[in-house]
């Protein structure tokens, strides 16, 4: 018998155990990787083609303090400009629902494209969207699940102004990382609202990535000292804002993923030391035949390691696995968009039930290397 | 027969290396589980302690939140006289129009940038709003770009420390005073003089009107008078009512704390069955002893699972204590319905604890059952032979 068998032998002798031991390492790893996604879904948030170009401008205030429109003529002179769209939320309830999973936004259609390059629709819809003040287009994942279809008419009640949209569908975009969104025209939304002089914030393509952070600075210090300053910030930097207002969140997902490793650590090392307590005779004898401690701690360690490898390629590769071939976005109503495990999450999961299996191996080896012979064979179960 | 308690306590206590691993895993699982629920029901606690049964909240017809409604200056004057409304001794009307702004302020310490919601409150503001009481300095006054903090919030944020200035908008603003809002929502807000804060930040209207009727009567009679109007397109609602429905917040947290009190219960499960499959194959003579003696197999299951039972609950009870350390610690997260800071405690409640210990039972059930139903059909004569 090789060395090797010998060790496979031994892990798998009492089968259930192994089993178990497999599936308890599995299901903690499976939460380590789903809580590491979950972490990664909320601190960085994936970025679009454009994105090193794109630069939001909102209110120094707050997002929810309005822009005046007349800041527009002002930012389309400045240089290292390519496009500039007004970016405003409306904020509507779709068939009366509780929470309505796509937001809508009034842009100008003409300059939109421009800004958001990655959007890519027909020419021929595009065309009929900016004749048409009543329309709008819609994201390929919103038109799915609801079943629209072009011509269709999509009324939105709005929660955040006091009009509400009847807009004829002419359009279907995709090629965004989150294709839900209703776009429609910022000046029928002006005219619904009385002349409206205000936008919710703008959005600016740079012409170059080297003109970016002149831009930027152009854009900040423009409107210094105006009754309206701005916030110019690439979209990584706008996107980053929202993941600080989550606060203890972030922290506390965290902490549960330190508890869950530390619980994995002290099932591993308590299961180990049982199978090894099992066979405590066994060792015995191995050492009275002249195996040195390193040896035998060798046997263990490949034991312990080879399981817990195992129940990291079921756990964490079932978790890969799983949210590759689940649609999260349908499943949980659009709150989570991508749920992507990356190879980095995959790769510090491996290394935890790499550490774990080294870690178990080291109280029943030295339990082993302190017994002398005579006493691990006098040993009874 | 039935096997005596104490031959179970006996068992646990006599592997205490195994079992305390046991105990510490399940513990740690049935803590985590207690803790996101205590999360969500501290979110629940602050919606439901806001507010009175006394007041009357008026918001845009359609709009969601407090934070989303206009309520004109117009409208303000159609209902402000109304003979429904109560008058202090002054003989003004206890009506309060009140401005939100959202702010987006620096956190303390280098935590990047959140938003917090400020309140301009119109003078009859805070009597109407008994609850929120000054611990600290002094209230503002109005047109002195003077604003009260909640002491929860001041601890989170930084210029936020009394004698503290800020800027936002085209002014500067000066901590005059601390608020404490008694574990409601007014322990997220800032408050200024509302007038002051429409003119700095250009509002033409107010978001909500917080109304006091003379009485329940007088109550009923406006809400459908409001909301009969067809010009005023307004809504009212008791105050309380309206707070106690804002917990969209809640509802993601309830979601994660079940999600993951099942993956982990699901390990822990596995480890439990490890440990009891390895203390009835330990004690393989013993069963066979007992079944000689006349005990039945369902006394040998039943006498495991008891087991099972005692072990997982020793965990939950750990789990329950180490949840209580956690109890009334304030955090922060972004609500869903203001789109700004929202403070709250750990509200670890007895209700919770109890869940949590008989989830640690299940936990205990499920991974005993297997190892008990094998210990009793070990063959006796074997079991006895055995070493």
């Amino acid at each position: 018998m090789t060395l090797p068998g010998f060790v496979i032998r031994n892990a798998f002798r009492n089968k259930r155990r192994a089993l178990l031991s497999t599936l308890s390492v599995a299901a903690s790893l499976f939460l380590l990787v789903v809580l590491q996604t979950f972490q990664r879904e909320f601190t960085l948030p994936p970025e679009d083609v454009g994105a090193s170009l794109r630069i939001a401008v909102r209110n120094k205030v707050s997002l929810g303090q309005p822009l005046p429109a007349r800041q527009r003529p002002i930012i389309e002179k400045m240089p290292g400009i390519a496009a500039v769209t007004p970016f405003t939320f409306f904020g509507g309830r779709f068939k009366d629902m509780e929470f309505t999973p796509f937001a809508q936004f009034a842009v100008d259609p003409v300059t939109f494209t421009n800004v958001f390059v990655d959007a890519k629709l027909p020419l021929d819809q595009l065309d009929a969207w900016v004749k048409d003040r009543n329309t709008c287009i819609v994201g390929e994942d919103t038109v799915e699940r609801y079943g629209l279809k072009l011509g269709e008419k999509i009324k939105l009640a709005g929660t955040f102004y006091p009009v509400d949209l009847d807009l004829r569908l002419v359009g279907i975009y995709s090629g965004t990382l989150d294709d839900r969104s209703v776009f429609f025209h910022h000046k029928h939304l002006d005219e619904m609202l009385g002349g409206s002089q205000t936008v919710g914030c703008w959005w600016v393509r740079a012409a170059s990535s080297e003109e970016a952070p002149g831009v930027i600075s152009t854009l900040n210090d423009t409107f210094a000292n105006t009754s309206a300053e701005v916030r110019a910030e690439t979209e990584s930097a706008f996107q980053m804002g929202f993941v600080s207002m989550w606060g203890n969140v972030k922290l506390l997902i965290g902490s549960i993923s330190s508890v869950v490793v530390f619980t994995l650590l002290l099932v591993a090392v308590s299961t180990m030391s049982m199978a090894i307590r099992e066979r405590f005779r066994e060792l015995a004898i191995l050492k009275a035949l002249g195996y040195r401690r390193r040896e035998l701690f060798g046997f263990i360690l490949a034991e312990s390691f080879g399981l817990a490898m195992v129940g990291a390629l079921v756990g964490a590769g079932g978790a890969y696995a799983l949210f590759h071939s689940l649609d999260i976005e349908k499943l949980t109503g659009g709150m989570l968009l991508h749920f992507e495990v990356t190879p980095r999450i995959l790769a510090s999961a491996a290394t935890v039930a790499a550490a774990l299996g080294i870690i178990a191996a080291v109280p029943p080896s030295l339990a082993v290397a302190r017994t002398s012979v005579v006493d691990g064979l006098k040993t009874l179960d | 027969m039935a096997l005596p308690l104490k031959y179970n306590l006996q068992n646990v206590l006599v592997r205490w290396r195994s079992t305390l691993a046991t105990i510490l895993g399940i513990g740690l699982v049935v803590g985590v589980y207690v803790l996101m629920q205590a999360m969500a029901a501290g979110i629940e606690k602050s919606s439901a302690n806001t507010g009175s049964e006394d007041n009357l909240l008026v918001t845009r017809k359609g709009s969601t939140s407090e934070s989303s409604s206009i309520v004109s200056r117009e409208q303000l004057r159609s209902l402000l006289y109304s003979p429904e409304i109560a008058r202090n001794a002054a003989g003004e009307p206890l009506v309060s129009a009140d401005v939100l702004i959202l702010l987006n302020q620096p956190r303390r310490e280098g935590g990047g940038e959140a938003n917090v919601l400020m309140r301009g409150i119109s003078p009859r503001g805070r009597e109407l709003r008994p609850q929120v009481r000054l611990i600290e300095g002094r209230w503002f006054e109005g047109g002195k770009r003077e604003v009260v903090v909640s002491r929860r919030l001041a601890a989170r944020f930084a210029n936020f420390e009394l004698g503290g200035r800020f800027r936002s908008g085209p002014a500067e603003y000066t901590v005059v005073g601390h608020s404490d809002g008694g574990g409601s929502a007014f322990d997220s807000e800032i408050w200024m003089d509302a007038d002051e804060a429409r003119a700095i930040f250009d509002r033409d209207q107010y978001s909500s009107l917080l109304v006091r009727p003379v009485d329940a009567a007088a109550a009923s009679n406006l809400v459908n008078r409001i909301e009969t109007d067809k010009r005023l397109q307004l809504l009212a609602r008791v105050e309380s009512e309206y707070y106690a429905e804002q917990t969209s917040t809640a509802g993601p947290i309830k979601w994660l704390g079940n999600f993951l009190a099942i993956a982990m219960s699901v390990g822990a499960i596995f480890a439990a069955m490890n440990t009891m499959y390895a203390s009835v194959g330990a004690r393989t003579r013993e069963i066979g002893t007992l079944r000689v003696l006349g005990f039945r197999r369902r006394s040998v299951v039943m006498s495991f699972l008891i087991e099972g039972a005692i072990l997982a609950s020793l965990g939950g009870v750990l789990g329950c204590m180490l949840s209580l350390f956690m109890n009334g610690y304030a955090v922060g997260t972004l609500s869903f319905s203001t789109f700004s800071e929202t403070v709250f405690e750990f509200r670890v409640t007895p209700w919770l604890m109890a869940k949590g210990l008989l989830f640690s039972i299940l936990v205990g059930l499920l991974g005993t059952l297997f190892p008990a139903i094998r210990a009793s059909r070990l063959p006796v004569i074997s079991a006895l032979k055995s070493l």
